[in-house]
């Protein structure tokens, strides 16, 4: 386990490194296979398992290409969670940057001054119709929305929907109420 | 014979109630024994008269479940089964005042293309989501909060912060469509609904579109605050799951929500910008993980587009 950095400055340097570098530290989340190309079809290169930290060496679709101990290959990108927080959960975070996407200096500016939403600025919020008529103006209709889609070859497709895993532990009221 | 002569009280109980503003719990008990009482004299229940909006198909298949065999109608079972649904013109009521809320709280970046945009791409991954009769609002908060908003009736809201960190559309039409199934399976309307088991809104006081709505207010809590409370983790896992499933219905590549969620993985810990989304949605390594064990090889077949440059970047 590495020590996290405290000081934002150290942080922000680093951020800068790693987005400037190629590779980024990820975390595999469940056991699954390596293979040589980006897809199930090619051969199996090898193995990881749930736990096993992995360098991020590029992105394709639905993959990503992993160095994961002394094998190279293609995982599925929802079986890595990128950054140095393990395997997550529990708001453990990290200090490296995410450098999966493309190294963009405006990405890590100024990360810990910037202020946030809080709770309070939401509860004290006093309705504001002004607003509210500016995004009105700003809606489009179904027809326009369908000839935006056309204009660079959007295409409905027929794409099933899917399914629930298995439940977690508590029921919840959601899947009972649809 | 007896569930049916039940579920036509409950329908004529739902138009009363949503006709005019009396008290209704009064209204539901009296409303309830006059029509068991009809069906002991073995008169024909009257036909119900729903309003235009209300279908009765669907008070009556939530009014179904009831045991038949129990005698004692427990009225909070009751109001719960009536209210499982807002009508259409509560749920736009309610999101409204959600809506102009948390636009007291931060305004709209002034950008026309750019809402206009993100209109587009929205309505357009919204039309693939099957529901109709939503007038769908998207907007782009003026905040480096890295952040995304549902409000019931299709108000959508996602912060600058969070949209300077997109690649490419089918990165936004992921964050939409997410935002997009909350409404779609009327998540925020369910925590409303555990929280007070029997709403009645009554009439609105005004038409005005700008104007403040008292009994919408008093349902949603201190201004803005449902936002900042959040939905069950299992809500949001969903939100994840069909909204992966909108964007690629819409064209685009399944993966723009999975590349932001890992985006985000890779963000400090402690960072001012993301502590709202951490306390209201799981990390995002465990909607990565959910939303993996969800997909599997499922998706290997779909092929999308990505839209990188027709994005509209902020300056």
């Amino acid at each position: 386990m590495k020590k996290p950095f405290l000081i934002p400055a150290a942080a922000l340097l680093l951020s800068l490194v790693a987005g400037a570098a190629q590779a980024a530290q990820g975390t595999v989340l469940r056991n699954d296979k390596l293979y040589a190309q980006p897809s199930a079809a090619s051969k199996v290169a090898g193995s990881a398992a749930k736990g096993a930290r992995v360098t991020i060496l590029s992105k394709q679709g639905g993959w990503l290409k992993v160095t994961a101990g002394r094998t190279t290959g293609w995982i599925r990108l929802l079986s890595v969670r990128a950054g140095a927080g393990g395997l997550g959960g529990a708001g453990i975070g990290d200090v490296v940057g995410a450098a999966t996407t493309k190294s963009d200096p405006s990405r890590v500016v100024a990360v810990a001054g910037l202020r946030g939403l809080n709770e309070e600025d939401l509860k004290k919020a006093k309705f504001n119709g002004e607003e509210l008529g500016r995004m009105d103006a700003w809606s489009a209709t179904p027809a326009q929305a369908r000839s935006f889609a056309g204009q660079s070859g959007l295409v409905a497709a027929n794409v099933p929907g899917l399914p629930e895993p298995k439940p977690a532990q508590s029921s919840s009221p959601w899947e009972s109420n649809q | 014979m007896k569930i049916k002569s039940m579920a036509v009280a409950i329908s004529l109980v739902a138009f009363s109630g949503a006709a005019s503003g009396i008290d209704f719990g009064k209204l539901l008990e009296e409303r309830i024994n006059q029509e068991l009482n009809k069906d002991k004299q073995t008169q024909p229940a009257p036909a119900p008269q729903p309003a235009p909006n209300q279908a009765p198909a669907e008070a009556q298949s939530a009014a179904a479940p009831p045991p038949p065999a129990k005698q004692k109608i427990d009225a909070r079972q009751l109001g719960f089964a009536l209210f499982g649904d807002y009508s259409p013109e509560e749920e736009a009521r309610i999101g409204k005042q959600i809506a102009g809320d948390l636009l007291g709280a931060v305004p709209l970046v002034r950008d026309d293309k750019l809402q206009r945009y993100v209109n587009l791409v929205g309505n357009w991954v919204a039309l693939q989501s099957g529901r109709q009769g939503v007038a769908w609002h998207f907007g782009v908060l003026d905040t480096e909060d890295i952040n995304a908003f549902a409000a019931p009736g299709g108000y959508i809201f996602v912060t600058k912060g969070l949209y300077r960190r997109l690649n490419n559309e089918a990165e936004l039409a992921g964050v939409l469509a997410h935002e997009i199934a909350h409404v779609t399976k009327k998540h925020h309307l369910k925590v409303l609904k555990q929280s007070s088991l029997i709403s009645e809104l009554g009439k609105a006081v005004s038409n005005k579109a700008q104007d403040s709505d008292p009994a919408v207010q008093n349902l949603i809590g201190n201004g803005a605050e449902i936002m900042a409370r959040g939905l069950d983790k299992n809500a949001e896992y969903e939100a994840d799951r069909i909204g992966v499933v909108f964007a690629a219905r819409a064209g685009y590549t399944p993966w723009g929500l999975p590349n932001v969620l890992q985006d985000l993985a890779g963000l400090p810990a402690k960072d001012n910008r993301t502590s709202l989304l951490y306390k209201t949605h799981p990390h995002p390594a465990d909607r990565l993980a959910m939303l993996g064990e969800a997909v599997g090889g499922r998706l290997d077949a779909v092929r999308g587009k990505e839209l990188p440059g027709r994005f509209y970047r902020i300056r």
